[in-house]
């Protein structure tokens, strides 16, 4: 009998609603909620345990909320854990996905929860955990936890799985090989023939390998007259301050910071540094202006060639970062330069 | 042309004291056909035959070729230049013995472009080999100069391959088939206006050339792919030996002699010819390495295209990595040609399943089959019975095989059992048209 763990918030374990929202983590043995209809479709497993969390705690204690869940199931057997539904609950999305891939970089085991489309947690953890497409709210719990353990159940019987649209979770840019059954309409030979022959005919046709759009962004119109411009400085080098305070990833990054630079003639060796994974560190450490150069933006500032440097710059890390990450935190750095008026920013390359 | 293949099914081959065909049963003289293949080339010093029949508990390793057992009636050589001196090849008769190939197997060394076969057990659906009787024609050779070379030509081993394919297909050379395959590629200036109203359809070949040095790429009537331009065939002529497999390229990428004489691709146009369809035959392409080289092969396929009145064209590479820039290169042209395209390649997502598939991506590529991901990890236990050499993927850098790493070990493991990528597969990803495989979001 394999044995899995069940997460939900405070809400799906009966704790209460938003008052509740601050609840501590704790386990319970069994089910509870929906965890009742995920051990009730589990073939030749059971549901030992289910760990009930407030989103408030889980949103704003993250660190302790995971390392007090990841000391509750020290001991415990465990071969496959379950998160959510979560449907279209944002902090509760984002709880499941922070969660279930704490649990699977940490315990090496299979993890999947479940949320709607447009739960942000679908795209900050697509890549790391298997989430399922969900329903907007709880009238879809029967139906988005009767998809999820179809595909569970295969898992712990170690059986194929088809892929991320077959079985119905969020695809996440991993490719892999399947075998199909064997017989000739389902050869290269004949796939291609056919294929061609419907793009002969024009009708629609399914590529193998749908190949993703260059998305390419104009280039900028010059700055009319740069010494009344503010010029803000961006970067996916991965300077931080020493402390790297908002947790960027040194890879695949989801986060980004915004740093004070004000009064500053340049970024200090041991004030700041670079996270990046993707590149020799030792230069940048060394003297960060080299990725970041506040030193010669100073200079220009000193000199009138620009007018003002923007009193932060904004870093990331770019290396194994997706486009639609990249896009995300773009879109939620603008509105402070659109506060600050800035004119231009300056993206170096790493 | 003509082309019709006289098939005979064989059930079973046993190794005996003469030849013989009778009730599926193949019966070779194992002492004749070696000491004949000795005789044709001195530079072989050991030569075993050994039977591996589906189903077998048996792993076959280093894989250097497979070919399918024909001969011709009218007595012409089958393989143009290689078995033989040049004589036109694509029209005539040929006899065919199916469900079994000869299967060239390095005795002790292996080189880069060399594969893996299992019979039986989880491993036989990686490969279309283990649903046929190989014929394991098992060697060694004096060709000290490319012992221990990661790259070999394995001439003297190829070169008894297709000789051995050839004098078991004499064996039935004056025998009745039991059905017959016909394949006619009418001259195209000389075609029905009935044909004339179905869309032109063009199959574009890029075999495998990226070897400067001669020796080890593919060949057509015996002539190096790699100095070599393209040009126009008929699709009988590649079904007929015209081209041969070389030793060069990852083993699953690759398309064996046996993919060729039996083209999948080629067939399926054919059940389609004069029906939707009207097959205007082979554009010959190569996969040179030179960018100067790939774009001259890209311009002549579409001028050849252009001026042959081709409406729509397949294209296939025997490849993946370096050759993924002519098969991307050579479908834009085409479709900026106006020429709209069908790919059928094989991917290299990494064994995560997330790096970019080709070497090189366009938006115009909007009709791809894949047939299968170059890097998937393999892990196997080990067979009763090896024929050939196991250590040879630790020692001889074969493709998708390894003799360290700190994580997984060595790729043949002391207790027989084996870990490499799919790339080992001998023609693993059947990019020629047999694979069942395909790429899908995990």
């Amino acid at each position: 009998m394999k044995r899995v763990i069940c997460y939900v918030n405070q809400f799906f374990g009966g704790v209460g609603g938003e008052d509740k929202a601050d609840q501590e983590p704790y386990i319970v043995e069994g089910t509870v909620g929906p965890t009742m209809a995920i051990n009730g479709a589990l073939k030749d497993a059971q549901v030992t345990h289910t760990i009930v969390c407030g989103d408030n705690f889980m949103g704003s204690n993250t660190d302790e909320a995971v390392r007090r869940i990841m000391e509750m199931l020290e001991g415990k057997e465990i071969d496959l854990f379950i998160a959510g539904p979560a449907f279209q609950a944002g902090r509760y999305g984002v709880a499941c996905g922070t969660i279930c891939k704490a649990i699977k970089e940490k315990l090496h085991i299979p993890v999947v929860t479940s949320m709607n489309a447009e739960n942000p947690g679908v795209e900050m953890f697509k890549k790391d955990v298997i989430i399922f497409k969900g329903g907007a709210g709880a009238v879809k719990m029967r139906q988005d936890v009767g998809v999820m353990m179809k595909y569970v159940n295969k898992v712990l019987a170690g059986e194929e799985t088809l892929g991320a649209d077959a079985e119905g979770y969020f695809a996440r840019g991993c490719r892999h090989e399947r075998f199909l059954e064997d017989c000739r309409e389902n050869t290269a030979a004949y796939r291609g023939v056919q294929m061609l022959l419907k793009k002969m005919a024009g009708l629609p046709y399914q590529t193998e390998l749908e190949i993703p759009k260059k998305e390419l962004v104009p280039i900028a119109p010059p700055v009319a007259d740069l010494s009344k411009a503010t010029i803000a400085m961006v970067t996916t080098g991965g300077i931080v301050p020493v402390d790297n305070p908002d947790r960027i990833q040194s890879a695949s990054a989801t986060r980004w910071g915004r740093y004070d630079i004000t009064g500053m003639d340049r970024l200090k060796e041991g004030e700041f540094k670079t996270i990046h994974a993707g590149f020799d560190p030792a230069a940048a450490n060394a003297d960060p202006n080299v990725i970041m150069p506040i030193d010669a933006m100073r200079e220009y500032e000193k000199i009138g060639f620009i007018g003002k440097l923007h009193n932060f710059f904004y870093s990331t890390v770019g290396t194994g970062t997706t486009e639609a990450e990249a896009r995300r935190m773009a879109k939620e750095m603008i509105p402070y330069f659109k506060k600050d008026k800035v004119d231009a920013i300056i993206m170096g390359s790493t | 042309m003509k082309l019709s293949i006289g098939n005979l099914y064989v059930t079973d081959v046993q190794l005996g004291d003469h030849n013989a065909f009778q009730d599926g049963v193949l019966t070779v003289d194992k002492e004749g056909a070696i000491s004949f293949l000795k005789e044709c080339d001195d530079h072989i010093t050991d030569l075993d035959i050994v039977i591996a029949r589906p189903g077998d508990d048996t792993r076959i390793v280093p894989v250097i070729e497979t070919i399918e057992p024909r001969s011709r009636k009218d007595g012409r050589c089958v393989f143009p230049g290689v078995t033989d001196d040049v004589v036109p090849a694509g029209d005539g008769e040929l006899m065919a013995l199916k469900g079994c190939c000869v299967t060239v197997v390095g005795g002790t060394w292996g080189s880069f472009g060399d594969g893996v076969i299992d019979m039986g057990g989880e491993g036989a659906r990686h490969t279309y080999w283990s649903k046929l009787i190989n014929i394991c024609l098992v060697g060694e050779t004096d060709e000290d100069f490319e012992r221990h070379e990661q790259q070999k030509c394995n001439h003297a081993l190829r070169w008894a391959g297709h000789r051995l394919a050839e004098y078991l297909g004499n064996i039935v050379r004056d025998m009745e088939p039991q059905d017959t395959e016909t394949y006619v590629f009418d001259p195209l200036l000389k075609r029905s206006e009935e044909r004339a109203k179905l869309p032109n359809v063009a199959l574009v070949l890029q075999p495998q050339s990226q070897m400067e040095a001669l020796g080890y790429n593919d060949l057509l009537y015996g002539w190096d792919m790699n100095k070599y331009l393209p040009s126009f065939l008929s699709p009988t002529e590649v079904l007929d030996g015209a081209l041969i497999s070389g030793s060069f390229m990852p083993s699953s990428s690759k398309w064996s002699t046996y993919e060729m004489q039996n083209f999948p691709t080629i067939k399926e146009l054919f059940a389609e010819d004069g029906k939707s369809l009207n097959f205007v035959g082979v554009i010959m392409s190569n996969l040179n390495v030179a960018l100067d080289q790939k774009e001259r092969s890209a311009i002549m396929v579409r001028n050849i295209a252009l001026n042959l009145g081709v409406d729509y064209a397949i294209v296939t590479e025997e490849g993946y990595g370096n050759p993924d820039a002519d098969y991307v290169r050579c479908q834009v042209i085409l479709e900026d040609a106006g020429i709209p395209v069908v790919g059928i390649s094989n991917e290299c997502t990494g064994r995560d399943g997330q790096s970019q598939p080709l070497v090189t991506l366009d938006e115009k590529l909007n009709a791809l089959v894949s047939t299968g991901n170059v890097s998937e990890l393999s892990r196997l236990p080990a067979c009763k019975t090896v024929i050939g050499n196991l250590e040879a993927m630790n020692r001889d850098g074969m493709s998708g095989s390894w003799g360290y790493d700190e994580v997984l070990g060595k790729s043949a493991r002391d207790d027989g059992s084996i870990i490499m990528e799919d790339n080992n597969w001998f023609c693993g990803d059947h990019i020629s048209g047999l694979s069942v495989k395909t790429m899908v979001e995990f």
